[in-house]
C-alpha cells in the first residue's frame, strides 16, 4: 500500500483514482495496525495452543517445561488419524456430489423449467434450510437405523445430501436467474434436448456456483460433530472430527496427542478455505447482493 | 403457468400446437430435474417433521411406542429440564450483541486497509474454517483451572486468584458464551466486510469534506448501508445460536455440571440417547422446530424483501 508512505494530503487525490479511504495521520495508522495485530494475536491463538500443545510429552504437559515429538510418534497409536481422514473424505465428497447432482438440476428447473406450483415447491424446499436437524433429530435416527443404513457410511451420507440441499437448491436457482433465457432456450432449439442442454450448457456456466457449493459444505461437513456421531455406528468408520470429539468428551485421551489429532482434522479445512476464500464469502452473502 | 393456449396469438396452427407441446415438455422436464431433489427433502426433512409431531405425544424408546396425548405437552411443560434448557438458551442470546459488535469493529479496522490488511484478513478468517469440535477443545484448555485464563491472570498479579470456570454452574454457562462469541468473530466480519465493500466510497468523502466526523459517518452512513448485513449476521447467528453449540458442549461441559450448560438442542440429545426417552425428545425438537421457524420467518422476510 503506497497511501501509507505518502503524506496525507486533503485536496491533492482528485486526479487519481479515488483511494477507498481518506488517509488518515500517521499515528492514527499505528493505533490501527496496533488494534490489528492484538486482534490477530486472539485469532491465531487456537493455532497457537494446539501447535504448542501437540509438541509435549504427557509429563511435559502437566510440568509446563520442555517439547517433544511423542505425541506426533504416538498419535496412530491413540487415535487411528489415517482411518478418521478416510473416513472423512469418503463422507464428504459422496454428499457433496449427491447434493450436487441432486441440487443442480433443479436448480436449473426452478429458474429456466418452471412447472405449475413450482414457485411453492422452491419456497418449501428452501424452508427446510432452517430445519436444525436436532429438531427432527429421533425419527429421523430411527428411521436411518430402520433402514439398516447406519452399518456403514450410507446413513450419515444421505442425512448431510439432504440437509445441504436446500441451501444449494437455493443457491443454484439465484444463479441461474442470472443466466439469460434465450441462452437455453437456443441450445434446446438446436436440438440438444434439455438433459444435452443441462449437461452441455448450464453444467459449464455454473462452474462458480458449484464451487461455492463445494467449498461451503466440504467445511461444513468435514466440521460435523452430530450427523457422524449418530449415523455411523461402527466405531471404527467414525470421520475425524467425531473421533476426536469422543475422545475429548471421554476425557481419558492425553491433552497433546488431542491437540495433534486436532491439527491433523484441521488442516483439510484450512487448506480449502485458504485456496477458495472468495467462493466462501461469495455463498455467505447469497441472496443479499448477487 | 396458465395452461390455457388461448391467449397466445398464434398467425397459423401449426406452430400453435409446437409451441404448446414444447411448453408442456418443458414443464415435463422441469418437474423430473426438480424431483431428486423434492424426494430427498421430503424423505429426510418432511416426513420426520410430520413423525415427531405424532411421536410427540406418544410414549417411545425407539422401537416401540404407545399413544398418550396431549398430556404428554402438558407433562414437559412441567420439567424443570426443559426450562433450565430455554433459559440457557435465552441467557445466551445476551452473547448476541457482542458477536454483531465486535465483528463489526473488526470489520471497519480491515476495510482501512492499512498496510498488510489482507493477510489480517485471512488470519480473522481462519479459525472459521476449523471444527467448533477443535475450537471447543482449544476453549476447554483455555478455561481449564491449568489452562491459558488463569495464567493471564498470575501474569497480571493476581496470583491468589485461580477460575474454574467450567467447574461451577453459575460460570459455566459464561465461558460457553465467550467461546460461542468467539466462534462467531470470522462469520460475521466476512459478512460485514463483504457490506463495507459494496459502500460507495465518494459517500463518505463527501461528508468528510463538509465537516463530518469519523463517529458521525460511521453512525449517519456506514451503519445505515449495512443495516441488511447487520440483519442477516443477526439470524445467522440466532440460529448458529440454537443449533450449531452441540459440538462446543459436547466436547467443553457435556451439558454441565448439572445442566448449567444444557440448552435445547443438547437437552434433545440428552433425553433421547442418554435418558432413551425419544419421544419427550421428540417433543422437545418440535419446540425448537417452532422457535427457529420463527427466526426463519424473519430471514425469509429479509431475503424477500430483497427481491
Amino acid at each position: 500500500m503506497t497511501t501509507v508512505l505518502t503524506p496525507p494530503t486533503e485536496s491533492g487525490s482528485h486526479k487519481e483514482p479515488p483511494p477507498l479511504k481518506p488517509p488518515p495521520r500517521r499515528i492514527g495508522r499505528w493505533v490501527l495496525f496496533g488494534a490489528m495485530i492484538v486482534v490477530a494475536v486472539i485469532m491465531l491463538y487456537p493455532f497457537f495452543v494446539m501447535g504448542v500443545t501437540s509438541l509435549k510429552s504427557e509429563s511435559q504437559f502437566l510440568s509446563g517445561g520442555g517439547f517433544s515429538w511423542l505425541s506426533w510418534s504416538s498419535l496412530t497409536s491413540v487415535i487411528p488419524v489415517g482411518q478418521e481422514v478416510l473416513s472423512s473424505t469418503i463422507v464428504c465428497s459422496s454428499s457433496i456430489f449427491i447434493i450436487l447432482c441432486v441440487g443442480l438440476p433443479a436448480g436449473f428447473a426452478f429458474s429456466k423449467l418452471r412447472f405449475r406450483l413450482s414457485t411453492v415447491v422452491f419456497l418449501v424446499i428452501v424452508s427446510a434450510m432452517m430445519v436444525p436437524l436436532q429438531a427432527i433429530l429421533m425419527p429421523e435416527f430411527v428411521n436411518v437405523t430402520k433402514l439398516g443404513l447406519t452399518g456403514g457410511y450410507t446413513g450419515a451420507i444421505l442425512v448431510y445430501a439432504a440437509l445441504g440441499t436446500p441451501f444449494s437448491v437455493f443457491l443454484f436457482t439465484t444463479y441461474f436467474r442470472g443466466v439469460p433465457d434465450e441462452l437455453i432456450e437456443a441450445g434446446i432449439v438446436d436440438g440438444l434436448g434439455y438433459f444435452g442442454a443441462l449437461w452441455r450448457l448450464v453444467l459449464p456456466i455454473a462452474v462458480p456456483a458449484i464451487a461455492t457449493v463445494t467449498v461451503l459444505q466440504f467445511i461444513q461437513i468435514w466440521d460435523d460433530l452430530l450427523v457422524g456421531l449418530l449415523f455411523i455406528q461402527n466405531t471404527s468408520d467414525r470421520p475425524i472430527t467425531v473421533g476426536l470429539a469422543v475422545l475429548a468428551a471421554g476425557r481419558t485421551t492425553s491433552i497433546p496427542e488431542l491437540m495433534a489429532g486436532s491439527i491433523i482434522s484441521a488442516l483439510p479445512a484450512m487448506l480449502v478455505y485458504l485456496g477458495f476464500q472468495r467462493y466462501l464469502v461469495k455463498g455467505l452473502t447469497m441472496g443479499i447482493d448477487r | 403457468m396458465s395452461t390455457t393456449v388461448t391467449t397466445t396469438a398464434a398467425p397459423v396452427f401449426a406452430p400453435k400446437v409446437r409451441r404448446m407441446t414444447l411448453k408442456r415438455r418443458r414443464q415435463f422436464a422441469g418437474v423430473v430435474f426438480a424431483l431428486p431433489a423434492i424426494a430427498l427433502v421430503v424423505c429426510f426433512i418432511g416426513i420426520p417433521i410430520g413423525q415427531a409431531v405424532y411421536y410427540s405425544f406418544t410414549q417411545w424408546n425407539g422401537a416401540t411406542s404407545t399413544w398418550i396425548g396431549p398430556s404428554t405437552w402438558t407433562q414437559a411443560f412441567h420439567n424443570t429440564n426443559l426450562w433450565t434448557a430455554l433459559r440457557n438458551n435465552g441467557l445466551l442470546l445476551l452473547t448476541v450483541p457482542f458477536a454483531l459488535a465486535l465483528p463489526l469493529g473488526i470489520a471497519v479496522l480491515l476495510h482501512q486497509r492499512v498496510a498488510g490488511w489482507r493477510i489480517f484478513r485471512s488470519i480473522y478468517f481462519l479459525p472459521t474454517a476449523i471444527s467448533w469440535v477443535v475450537l471447543g477443545l482449544v476453549a476447554e484448555r483455555f478455561f481449564a483451572y491449568q489452562g491459558t485464563l488463569n495464567s493471564i491472570i498470575h501474569a497480571l498479579g493476581f496470583s491468589h486468584v485461580s477460575t474454574n470456570m467450567l467447574g461451577y454452574q453459575s460460570e459455566a454457562l459464561i465461558a460457553l458464551g465467550i467461546t460461542f462469541i468467539f466462534t462467531m468473530i470470522g462469520t460475521n466480519t466476512m459478512l460485514f466486510l463483504t457490506g463495507l465493500a459494496t459502500l460507495d466510497p465518494s459517500l463518505e468523502e463527501a461528508a468528510r469534506i463538509d465537516g463530518a466526523g469519523r463517529w458521525r459517518i460511521f453512525r449517519s452512513i456506514t451503519l445505515p448501508h449495512l443495516s441488511r448485513f447487520v440483519q442477516l449476521a443477526f439470524v445467522m447467528t440466532v440460529i448458529a445460536l440454537f443449533s450449531a453449540l452441540f459440538s462446543l458442549i459436547f466436547v467443553m461441559t457435556g451439558g454441565g455440571p448439572g445442566y448449567a450448560t444444557t440448552t435445547m438442542e443438547f437437552l434433545i440429545y440428552e433425553t433421547g440417547f442418554n435418558q432413551g426417552d425419544f419421544g419427550t425428545a421428540a417433543l422437545y425438537g418440535l419446540i425448537l422446530f417452532v422457535i427457529t421457524g420463527i427466526v426463519g420467518v424473519v430471514q425469509l422476510r429479509l431475503i424477500g424483501s430483497n427481491e
